[in-house]
């Protein structure tokens, strides 16, 4: 849908992605409905939706996790050209956590309680880089110190409850980025820190990318978040991508009326919020013939709600999936 | 420094948890019908020689006074005397209470040796053979009385192909026991390196730890379980999973992460079967601490009845002094 794929330099590829999750009384709730993604080597990539949305899937998804019961339905994954879902257990865990790396968002609860901070990172250098114990010890030091964690030598030997939700977040980071990885996947990595810290440990987290040279699929529900760094943003709505676009297109011109009612959001103006949120959605579920977002649309037509809209180019390099994009200013 | 000062703060507050234990049982034995200078004279006695034997040994005195000596006494070091084996208490308990913890420790050793494996192999395999296997078996250890397996184990291995010698003690009569070092009659034949004696004891030993073994380790299988298929499903394990650490690697995280509950259900095992082994001692003619109680609690002897409580009270509160200790060293999170 997004056209021919160049050849070469994408790190990872997802095409026509469907994850169901089947239920035994109901219809199969499909989680991801035909996703396309393409992202190139070293680049950064902001995947913004609300929960709910399937992203956390997509990220599992792309790691060949598909939490159970859930399975891939249709389409595939390429990270690297290869389908971590359809590899062996022991060949997927030698490419997770060295060339495809996780930042968590709750890292106090998802790092090991009874191992030292540092001999967690020691412990990603010492089974996927080869190195003797000594070695990754001293990998993992450096990495603390890389990640701006104070007093890194004390530090190594902290237990993750001894932590602040900053610093444990920089572990993470530090976890993620150790083997340099090719693509790392960020899925709300900060949501549960401070507004400054947020923008500190975002902050280490993008040069720390850039000096590696990986590419960075980043998942939050703060579009705002984006907008520093990322070079293209794409927006998931239950399911599908309904619109991508490089980051100065997307700002300047957004396509989708969801889009804008996610930028009108952060707006200060209280009539432009207004105008573009709903003041009631329509009852009953959204229809399965129409637009996924009829619901919640201040656009709707009668056909949005009779005809699912595919994505479709509005410019180069940016694609909406609506009947009638916005094509003016917002 | 800081563990140093909190043993010795626990080892402080034993004191006022004795004192409990001591009041609540002294109360209870002597709420136990049954009159001790009649056992001991014999239905035939006179009753002025009772009153005389019942006054001498301070019974006719209120009950706070009796305590009060009893108190006195214990604080001495000294449990009274069993008028059925004339000897002093502790020294009678001495003797005893080695047989029973040889008896237990490896009773309870062998059942986490069947307990923990299976158990962790059965939280790993959803299904399959090893699953249905580890379900059935600790539905069958929790069903069936220890006393009973030891009867058939007895049938099967004594009667039927005598591969065992006879169910009667810790060694033959004719084989002198070594001497006594540790307490256990395997370990101290084994030092003394006595080949007939430790063969004797050994061959002993075999049933009565089979027997507490087998049944001990269905609570441990199912402790273990359980506890490592919650820390396999657990946020940290995920994550381990996510970061491509090797399966074996984080089955470890998993199975360390379990560790403190199994440690719990094995302690709590090995202070209830202080007393709770006392049917299979029976069945073997153990001579061991519980049985030593239970004599007492038959025949109105009422010393060894509170000794007995009194030094399982004490080891009991040792065992839960280890425990903590080994929390200490398990897990970060409990250091504070």
């Amino acid at each position: 849908m997004t056209g021919v794929p160049a050849a070469g330099s994408a790190i990872l590829e997802v095409s026509d992605l469907w994850v169901g999750f089947p239920s035994y009384r109901e219809q199969t709730l499909h989680a991801l409905k035909g996703i396309d993604l393409r992202i190139e080597a070293g680049e950064m990539i902001g995947l913004v939706g609300e929960s709910g949305s399937g992203k956390t899937t997509l990220a599992r998804a792309i790691m060949g996790l598909v939490p159970p019961p859930g399975v891939i339905e249709r389409g595939r994954v390429l990270f690297n050209g290869r389908d971590l879902s359809a590899q062996s257990d022991a060949a997927r865990r030698s490419v997770l956590g060295r060339e495809l790396t996780m930042v968590i968002p709750n890292p106090r609860a998802e790092l090991n309680p009874v191992l030292s901070v540092g001999r967690q990172i020691s412990n990603i250098a010492f089974y996927h880089l080869g190195v003797s114990r000594q070695e990754a010890d001293r990998i993992a030091l450096d990495m603390l110190r890389a990640v701006h964690i104070p007093d890194p030598e004390r530090r190594f030997n902290a237990y993750p409850h001894e932590l602040s939700g900053g610093m444990a977040q920089r572990v993470v980071i530090a976890i993620a980025l150790v083997c340099s990885p090719r693509l790392v996947i960020s899925d709300d990595a900060t949501s549960g820190l401070d507004v400054t810290v947020q923008a500190q440990v975002l902050d280490l987290l993008q040069t720390m990318v850039r000096e590696k040279g990986a590419a960075t699929l980043f998942i939050t529900r703060d579009i705002a978040i984006t907008a520093h760094f990322c070079s293209r943003i794409a927006i998931i709505y239950a399911g599908e991508v309904v619109e991508i676009a490089d980051r100065r297109r997307f700002f300047a011109r957004p396509g989708h009326p969801y889009s804008i009612m996610l930028l009108a959001a952060f707006s200060h103006n209280p009539a432009l919020r207004a105008r573009w949120t709903r003041a009631e959605e329509i009852a009953g579920a959204t229809p399965s013939t129409g637009c996924a977002f009829a619901s919640r649309c201040v656009r709707r037509q009668t056909r949005c709600l009779n005809e699912a809209p595919s994505l479709r180019p509005l410019a180069s390099g940016h694609a909406v999936r609506c009947h009638f994009p916005v094509e003016a200013q917002a | 420094m800081r563990i140093l000062r909190y043993i010795g703060r626990r080892i402080l507050f034993v004191i006022p948890q004795l004192f409990g234990i001591i009041l609540v049982s002294f109360f209870l034995v002597k709420l136990i019908p049954g009159d001790p200078a009649v056992m001991m004279l014999g239905p035939t006695a006179s009753a002025k020689s009772l009153m005389e034997l019942r006054d001498r040994m301070g019974f006719t005195k209120p009950l706070l006074t009796q305590l009060m000596h009893y108190l006195h006494d214990v604080v001495r070091g000294d449990l009274g005397t069993s008028w059925q084996t004339t000897q002093p208490v502790t020294e009678d308990l001495f003797q005893r209470f080695p047989a029973t913890l040889e008896l237990i420790s490896f009773g309870l050793l062998l059942a986490i040796l069947i307990g923990f494996p299976l158990g962790v192999a059965a939280a790993r395999l959803k299904r399959g053979p090893i699953r249905k296997f580890a379900d059935y078996y600790g539905l069958l250890a929790g069903a069936m009385p220890d006393f009973w397996l030891a009867l058939v184990l007895i049938y099967v291995f004594y009667t039927t192909l005598n591969w065992i010698p006879a169910p009667l003690g810790r060694i033959d009569m004719a084989v002198l026991p070594p001497e006594i070092i540790t307490g256990s009659m395997v370990i101290d034949s084994l030092i003394a390196g006595d080949m007939d004696a430790l063969w004797s004891s050994f061959g002993h030993l075999v049933l009565p730890v089979l027997t507490l073994g087998l049944i001990n380790a269905g609570p441990i299988l199912k402790m273990t379980q359980s506890t490592v298929e919650r820390t396999l499903d657990s946020d940290f394990v995920r994550y381990a999973d996510m970061c491509g650490l090797p399966r074996r690697v984080v089955l470890r995280q998993a199975v360390r992460a379990a560790l403190p509950s199994i440690i719990t259900i094995v302690s709590v095992l090995y202070g209830f079967l202080i007393g709770g082994a006392v049917l299979v001692e029976i069945v073997f003619s153990w001579g061991g601490a519980g049985q030593y109680a239970v004599q007492g609690v038959l025949n109105a002897d009422l010393n060894p009845v509170l000794g007995f409580v009194v030094f399982s009270a004490v080891l009991s509160l040792i065992i839960y002094l280890l425990v903590d200790l080994l929390y200490f060293a398990l897990d970060p999170r409990t250091r504070a």
